[in-house]
């Protein structure tokens, strides 16, 4: 064990270390437990639930391009009532071994958005906080219809607001960030987390199609780490509300360049999927670069990007 | 048909090269010393195996196994080359020790009466990995085998060593067996009656008609199917199969084997 203090407090979300996992990549957490033990992890952030089940897209959803993935899952889930029973009494332990869960609600509309939150509110004490995903590239309606906008994201932030006295994190789209950034810390959010997937495409020449059900994915993966770590920055200059920093962190020194950049904490997302016991490496990364700048806290090092 | 079948739970695994060359025109054969993964896995199981060669291809390469061989600590794939990951795998050399996820997803699970199994070009892999498991138990079995032509034809040995009643072979250019693709060869077998299940793995157009002409005869049919994957344990929900009823099931988790009755084709 190094020297150095990992705890971090992510709006009110207390978190043993700063290492989490971004929604949609990690399951509900028992998927990794063949894998290492989740508790050791500052957080997890749930899969994106809705109200009522969602059935997705249809396949293909992923498609693989030059370091990097793209996604067209569109958010399938079996509702927040089927999820919390299925998943609750996992969630409920994990919890207690020291890992917060953060739970994240999904919606087609705000009302949509509020049922989810207020069924989560009432079936998931062990949630430490929620995450609403304003920003999702591959739903119809909602999604980043609602975050695409610094007026429409806090509208649905002042909706949410009065529904729970737990921490509320908004996932914010890779867009108009400062802005926004602002509109969502006046409208009551208590962090951010950014960046969710880029809009992006990629066509089979041959067949002229998109390689995925639909025309547009989500980009993620080491490509989009540079601009997740500047738009960190933006929203950093910007707010005074804690960021959690999300983008194809795949090493510690990742991690590290969203601590400098402002990031209170990281969440650690395709790495889930191709290295799958990438996150605790990421976290021993982490401690050993928090403890080789010489500081005896980790919350030193926020922010202490120097220009 | 049930498919009610016990899951290990997926586990990284370090597994060294023994060997990995052409077995048909291509067709490669790789053979992993995996002492746990081979203790592990069950006919009809996959593996997602991490392929070095190119650190901008971030996803793994999931693969059906061929051969399972728990007392030499053996684990076998065959596979066809088809795009630029298994072009990498296919130049690792003896020796390179590999990242695998596995075992994912669930087999071919208890198969009762007689057989017939139907596999069009590498979809042979899981279908000869189950062969050899029926011909150990003692389970009677034909099989149908497709393939584009002679020489790409993988699996017809091994099925007949493994105790197939009868193998028989349909390429698509008439170069081996009957001119056709393996939906034919499995009609014929099918005419004969007798068979209490068909498992069948291949492209999914044969995999649907084979379903059909299995319905139509009344017998229960099994079917491995692929798809686009990321993770293989079930994280990531991108391997989504439709589901009769709108259930939208995971390949990875609830198959890569279905009851082919419950597939939307």
């Amino acid at each position: 064990m190094s020297g150095v203090s990992m705890a971090v407090d992510l709006g009110g979300i207390r978190m043993a270390n700063p290492i989490g996992t971004a929604s949609g990549t990690f399951g509900c957490g028992r998927q990794f437990e063949g894998f290492y033990d989740v508790g050791r992890l500052g957080a997890i952030t749930t899969k994106g639930c809705s109200a009522e089940p969602w059935n997705g897209n249809p396949a293909p959803r992923v498609c693989e391009v030059t370091s990097g993935i793209m996604n067209s899952v569109g958010l399938q889930n079996p509702g927040v009532r089927e999820f919390v029973a299925h998943e609750g009494a996992y969630l409920s332990g994990l919890a207690e071994r020291g890992c917060a869960v953060i739970c994240q609600v999904v919606g087609h509309s705000i009302e949509e958005y509020a049922s989810a939150l207020e069924l989560y509110e009432e079936l998931a004490p062990f949630a430490a906080g929620f995450e609403v995903n304003i920003s999702c590239p591959n739903v119809a309606a909602g999604g980043l219809a609602m975050g695409s906008t610094p007026e429409r994201a806090a509208e649905v932030m002042r909706a949410l607001r009065p529904l729970t006295r737990r921490p509320v994190l908004v996932k914010m789209a890779p867009s108009r960030v400062p802005e926004t950034a602002r509109a969502l810390e006046d409208a009551g959010a208590d962090a951010l987390s950014l960046i969710n997937t880029i809009p992006a495409m990629s066509i089979d020449v041959r067949t002229r199609r998109s390689r995925l059900s639909r025309p547009t994915a989500g980009l993620s993966g080491p490509l989009v780490h540079p601009i997740a770590v500047r738009m960190v920055w933006e929203a950093h200059n910007a707010v005074g509300i804690p960021i959690n920093g999300i983008g194809g962190v795949m090493s510690g020194q990742d991690a590290a360049e969203f601590i400098l950049a402002g990031a209170t904490t990281v969440s650690v997302g395709t790495a889930n999927l191709v290295q799958p016991d990438s996150a605790p490496r990421i976290l021993a990364e982490l401690e050993r670069w928090a403890e080789s700048q010489g500081v005896h806290d980790i919350n030193e090092l926020i922010g202490a990007f120097e220009c | 048909m049930g498919l009610v079948v016990a899951r290990q739970t997926a586990g990284l695994h370090e597994c060294e090269v023994v060997g990995n060359g052409p077995d048909a025109k291509g067709i490669f054969l790789l053979r992993m010393r995996a002492e746990g993964l081979s203790r592990a896995l069950a006919p009809g199981q996959f593996v997602n195996v991490a392929v070095p060669g190119d650190a901008t291809q971030i996803l793994r390469v999931p693969l059906s196994c061929s051969g399972i061989l728990p007392d030499e600590g053996l684990v076998e794939i065959s596979y066809a080359v088809v795009g630029d990951g298994t072009r990498r795998l296919s130049e690792v050399p003896v020796g390179t020790s590999l990242g695998v996820v596995g075992p994912c997803g669930h087999g071919w699970g208890p198969i009762e009466g007689k057989a017939l199994l139907v596999a069009g070009g590498i979809g042979a892999a899981p279908i000869v990995c189950e062969a050899r498991r029926l011909g150990v138990e003692g389970v009677p079995f034909d099989a149908a085998l497709g393939a584009q032509s002679a020489a790409r034809l993988w699996g017809e040995a091994a099925l007949a060593r493994a105790g197939a009643g009868e193998v028989l072979v349909a390429t698509d250019d008439g170069s081996a067996g009957i001119a056709g693709f393996a939906t034919l060869a499995a009609e014929r077998l099918l005419a004969k009656g007798g068979y209490s299940c068909v498992l069948c793995c291949g492209p999914q157009p044969l995999m649907a008609a084979v379903a059909g002409l299995a319905g139509k005869a009344g017998v229960p049919c099994l079917v491995s199917l692929e798809r686009m994957m990321s993770c293989g344990f079930g994280a990531c929900c991108t391997c989504n199969v439709s589901l009769v009823g709108g259930r939208q099931a995971s390949c990875c988790m609830d198959g890569p084997v279905f009851d082919a009755s419950e597939v939307v084709w």
